[in-house]
């Protein structure tokens, strides 16, 4: 049976080289499974439905059209203008700008590919504009968007929750701690990579005019961007709405918010936005189901008790399966996109990490973590490969900053969050879902 | 052929939106209805199960006629030859073209036996087929993209064979 199981991901490692969309990916190891397993696709196809009309899964589509909503009605650069305000007069202050607004749209919008979207086409050229390395400037927004995983609410943490049935409330709080950690992280980065070059230049109205005043117009500006978190978050926590409900007023409330406070949405950009959410959603809901079957068929052949077995008869050195298990996720994100990772990892690991006793909603931490750095590292690096369409930099000028931001502030966020577990779980915690 | 795909696009384009909106509509009634009202919609879970399968399924039918469903292209990066890229996208497309067939069959399995069962919601009473015929019904859709995509690249393949011999002629 583990042959049978090696020889699917073969196949599913080869068909995703090719370029076969992750669906039929996942479509062609079913058939493996299915023509050389036995598995029953029509059992599967109940089942995949089944978990596909969970309610929970609603307010992910409801995020992503909030956020996109938001993204597309000229968030970004009220945000921008108002967060430079506090670091503009700091040589690298655009940068710290930079990474605190990929932090704010990610909290928005739930993901990274938005974040980078949004936030791309208007910090990148103002950075160049103001003497960063355009390649430079480029992996900075695209590092600082994958904060869109690990601030909530996250739709990676949706989908956790909602597949290991984790609180979705406990594991957004879960991934706070790293996520406020690698902010703090790439802003130090940012401050000795750009230290030297004398090509930087400040923002030059901060140098004119004064401050206080300066903070009342754009703080004033960017208030209803601010208010969108504090709805969001502020009416879960607080037990007004389910992440449902939440995401659903965060619709309504962006819609007025584009269209007259902003000023950046239409008609046509609100439908346009929609479809384009809904698209994006349908491909990826498209993908999981597969995903989620070729994952329970795994479950079947009981491959996760199998994994458990494996790694105890290495190790049973709690630190040393911990440093496999992120290794494994890692290249996991190396290879397929966050999403797909969760789906395919959480159910087959969870045991796993059970049984050397991490909690679940620690072990959310550690999969955003790592799946995030995967989708930043070659070869299946999505979030790199849209950073550079968006900067239009070739892959060799971003690279090299890419890997400095990586080993320094990616790297030591995974370690911290694998094995100082308090990062984590302080937040959840204070909130009541740690005993 | 364009014009078709058009009409198919203008008509994704309408259902998304209102399907959508819908769904917002009826969640924040809800809200509205427990927090104003105090009183509450029974069954509304129900409901939204249904344009919410819609919207996935029809939203993945949408990106698979855009060619916006999510891969990885890792070879993309490293093919600089026409000829061979195109050659790679068809056996691409042909890949997808066999798995996504054989899915559309049990789609199809998967819709006759839910009309076979006719199952139904818990409280509301409504047949479950109206959700899960989105299953077939969008794969047999993505089925007709993916197959139109086989077709483009198969024609691109032949285009960069002539324009490949046409440059050996010229060097010749």
């Amino acid at each position: 049976m583990i042959s049978l199981v090696l020889f699917s991901l073969i196949i599913l490692i080869g068909l995703l080289t090719l370029g076969v969309p992750l669906p039929f990916c996942f479509g062609g190891s079913l058939f493996v499974m299915a023509v050389f397993g036995g598995v029953t696709m029509k059992g599967m196809l109940m089942w995949g439905f089944n978990q596909l009309i969970n309610p929970v899964l609603l307010c992910m589509p409801l995020f992503v059209l909030a956020g996109n909503l938001m993204a597309n009605g000229g968030i970004a650069r009220s945000l921008l203008d108002f967060v430079n305000v506090f670091v503009g007069r700091i040589k690298g202050g655009l940068g710290i700008v930079s990474v605190i607004t990929c932090a704010v749209i990610g909290a928005v919008t739930g993901s990274g590919f938005t974040g980078v979207a949004a936030t791309g086409p208007i910090l990148i050229p103002r950075m160049e504009e103001e003497g960063y390395p355009r390649g430079y400037a480029t992996a900075l927004c695209t590092c600082s968007s994958t904060l869109g995983l690990l601030i909530p609410p996250s739709t990676l943490m949706i989908i956790y929750g909602w597949i290991t049935g984790t609180s979705i409330l406990a594991c957004f709080l879960a991934t706070i701690g790293p996520g406020l950690l690698l902010m703090l992280l790439f802003i130090i980065i940012n401050f000795f990579y750009v230290r030297k070059n004398p090509n930087i230049k400040l923002d030059e109205e901060l140098q004119k005019r004064s401050t206080p005043k300066i903070f009342v117009s754009r703080f004033w500006k960017a208030i209803p961007a601010l208010m969108m978190p504090v709805i969001i978050l502020g009416g879960i926590y607080g037990g007004v709405f389910t992440p449902t409900e939440a995401a659903a007023v965060g619709v309504v409330y962006s819609i007025p918010i584009g269209f007259w406070v902003y000023k950046g949405l239409t008609f046509k950009d609100w439908v346009d936005v929609t479809v384009e959410s809904t698209t994006a959603v349908g491909s990826i809901m498209f993908m999981i189901i597969f995903c989620l079957m070729l994952s329970q068929t795994f479950v079947f052949l009981q491959i996760p008790q199998a994994i458990v077995k494996l790694m105890f008869s290495i190790t049973d050195n709690t630190h040393m399966i911990l440093i496999m298990i992120n290794v494994l996720l890692f290249v996991l994100g190396m290879l397929v996109n966050d999403v797909t990772g969760v789906v395919l990892a959480a159910p087959m690991l969870l045991p796993l990490v059970i049984k050397i006793g991490v909690s679940p909603i620690h072990f959310a931490a550690i999969m955003a973590v790592n799946l995030g750095l995967g989708g930043l590292t070659p070869p299946y690096a999505s979030l790199l490969y849209l950073g550079m369409r968006i900067g239009n930099v070739e892959f060799m000028e971003i690279i090299k900053p890419t890997l400095i931001l990586l080993l320094f502030g990616f790297i030591p966020v995974v370690l911290i969050t694998s094995f100082f577990p308090s990062v984590v779980m302080f937040i959840p915690s204070m909130f009541g879902f740690v005993h | 052929m364009d014009k078709t795909i058009k009409g198919i696009s203008g008509f994704f384009r309408w259902v998304l939106f209102i399907l959508m909106t819908s769904i917002v509509v009826l969640v924040v009634v809800q809200v509205f209805l427990r927090y104003v009202l105090k009183s509450s919609l029974m069954g509304i879970e129900e409901v939204l199960l249904f344009p919410a399968i819609w919207v996935y399924f029809i939203g993945a039918a949408n990106a698979s006629m855009e060619g916006s469903q999510i891969k990885a292209n890792i070879l993309d990066v490293y093919i600089k030859d026409e000829k061979l890229f195109f050659l790679e996208r068809l056996v691409m497309s042909l890949l997808s073209s066999g798995i996504v067939l054989w899915l559309t069959y049990w789609g199809y399995d998967y819709f006759t036996y839910s009309i076979h069962a006719w199952k139904k919601t818990a409280s509301l009473y409504v047949p479950l087929f109206y959700g899960e015929s989105a299953v077939f019904i969008c794969l047999v859709m993505i089925s007709v993209f993916t197959l139109r995509e086989l077709y483009m690249n198969y024609k691109n393949l032949r285009r960069a064979k002539i324009a490949h011999s046409d440059i050996k002629e010229d060097l010749r």
